[in-house]
């Protein structure tokens, strides 16, 4: 399994998309801004990409010809996934750290890059990857109808989470009243959504496995 | 031994099937695949390789069953593919170190020796190689971590005759030891007449024929003859064709019983594959 991601990581994927965490997420910088795009970026730029490479350079027949498991190469292809995604994330955490510096007397309109906030991203990013990797492995290379599917149901949960966070009193309170203050509650949010997302990828990865079992190479 | 073992291989698709389809090789040979495009070969192959599921029957590989072992006979297992590029704008040297971690047998020595040989340029893209050359890099990577079963899809397609007769002598070479063998499908049959032991022929889903190659073309004839001998023998050909001088047709051997006028020769593998192919079209 290791020497496949390492084969991800060396020929799948493009250097830009190991530079493009440094861009998206200096768009931390801009005051107030609509962040859960910071990592939305990573689904509508980096993933069509990443898998129409796949797809043009024939990854699948190239890797279905290598001695490996077909459960360690979709294991690999999942594994690669989580680990850009938290590239983007602890990237976006950083300059989020600098951003709350720069200006500290903005009212947020919008979620703050509280720890709460990141957890909220990693729920978007467990919804993305159930949705896009169940799809994807469908056919384990037409990936147009995954992208917009999960794209769109991420983007759906940020905007609603948005949306609650202005009209919810009680979501106002936990990410942008007395919740936001409290250590306690913000890691709270964070390690129960970190557990949905370690359960919505390894679900992910389960129903990938299932259906590339049935792929024709 | 049998290095290839394939039984009653049936596999269902809406518009085609592999129909019983059933070959053995022997280690240390080389055997020609042939048939028209769309007859099955490819479909056979990425069976062996387990790349799709069988609807039946059975495939060994060095006397293992392939679904069950799929992994370790592939580092058994060399492939060319004649037409698929994979990762064309890598460089040789980035693909090679990619690869290589996956075999527990490469050697690095073996390698070095073939890209010397096959005068492969490290620093080149896949992209930059001819046809021929990407031919001799995938075999360069098959021998390099010692496989035992080289099997190469179309590997002639789309070569110049100087770089087919070359790719042809090295594949006679590697069998030599007697230790790798070779699977080799193709359309391009004067290839085979050059280098393969045994031939076996797949039309329509179907192999029509497998064994040695003196005993396969054995087992056809050419017909010559008149069109009023054309009518005595017309239920017995594979198919024929008529000009103005007569007809020319195929038949197996053991149907034929020689009558004055009508000359018979042994056909080559073209005639075979032109005269089955036409067998269908004979009957519409």
């Amino acid at each position: 399994m290791y020497n496949l991601l390492l084969k991800e990581l060396k020929l799948g994927v493009n250097p830009f998309f190991y530079i493009l965490p440094l861009l998206t997420g200096a768009l931390m910088l801009i005051p107030g801004w609509l962040y859960f795009l910071v990592i939305l970026y990573f689904c509508f730029i980096t993933v069509p990409n990443l898998f129409g490479g796949y797809k043009s350079q024939n990854d699948l027949m190239f890797t279905g010809m290598l001695p490996v498991a077909k459960k360690d190469i979709v294991k690999a292809k999942v594994a690669l996934i989580v680990l850009l995604e938290l590239l983007h994330i602890v990237i976006a955490v950083i300059y989020g750290l600098i951003s709350v510096r720069l200006y500290p007397n903005l009212t947020y309109y919008f979620f703050a890059p509280s720890i709460g906030f990141w957890g909220l991203c990693l729920v978007m990013l467990a919804i993305f990857n159930l949705l896009f990797i169940a799809m994807y492995y469908k056919t384990a290379y037409k990936y147009g109808a995954a992208s917009i599917v999960s794209i769109t149901a991420a983007t759906l949960f940020a905007g609603g989470a948005e949306w609650l966070g202005i009209q919810s009193p009680l979501v106002h309170d936990l990410f942008k009243g007395s919740g936001a203050d409290s250590i306690t509650t913000q890691l709270s949010i964070l390690f129960a959504c970190i557990a949905i997302f370690a359960i919505f990828t390894f679900l992910a990865y389960h129903i990938g496995y299932k259906r590339f079992l049935k792929v024709e190479i | 031994m049998l290095v290839l073992d394939i039984k009653h291989l049936n596999k269902h698709y809406e518009h085609f099937s592999l129909k019983d389809v059933s070959f053995q090789l022997e280690k240390g040979y080389i055997m020609g695949f042939i048939g028209i495009n769309g007859a099955g070969k490819t479909t056979t192959i990425k069976s062996i390789l387990n790349l799709i599921s069988m609807d039946g029957g059975e495939i060994h590989v060095l006397g293992k069953n392939i679904t069950q072992h799929e992994v370790e006979l592939k580092q058994e297992i060399g492939y060319a593919f004649g037409d698929i590029n994979f990762y064309s704008r890598s460089k040789i040297k980035t693909l090679t170190n990619v690869v290589k971690s996956f075999y527990r047998n490469w050697d690095d020595e073996t390698y070095r020796k073939y890209l010397k040989k096959f005068n492969l340029i490290e620093d080149k893209k896949i992209a930059e190689l001819s046809t021929g050359m990407k031919v001799k890099y995938s075999l360069a990577l098959a021998l390099s971590h010692g496989a035992k079963l080289l099997i190469l899809d179309e590997p002639t397609s789309g070569l110049d005759p100087a770089a087919r007769d070359n790719l042809l002598s090295i594949f006679q070479e590697l069998v030599q030891d007697g230790e790798i063998s070779i699977l080799f499908s193709t359309h391009v049959t004067s290839d085979l007449e050059k280098c393969a032991d045994y031939i076996t022929y797949i039309h329509d889903g179907q192999i029509v024929n497998s064994a040695e190659k003196e005993a396969f073309v054995d087992a056809f004839r050419l017909l010559n003859g008149t069109k009023e001998q054309l009518e005595l023998v017309k239920d017995r050909l594979i198919s024929y064709k008529t000009n103005s001088f007569g007809f020319t047709g195929l038949i197996h051997t053991k149907d034929f019983e020689p009558s004055p006028g009508i000359v018979s020769a042994i056909p080559n593998l073209e005639e075979i594959m032109i005269y089955y192919s036409r067998k269908e079209e004979a009957y519409v």
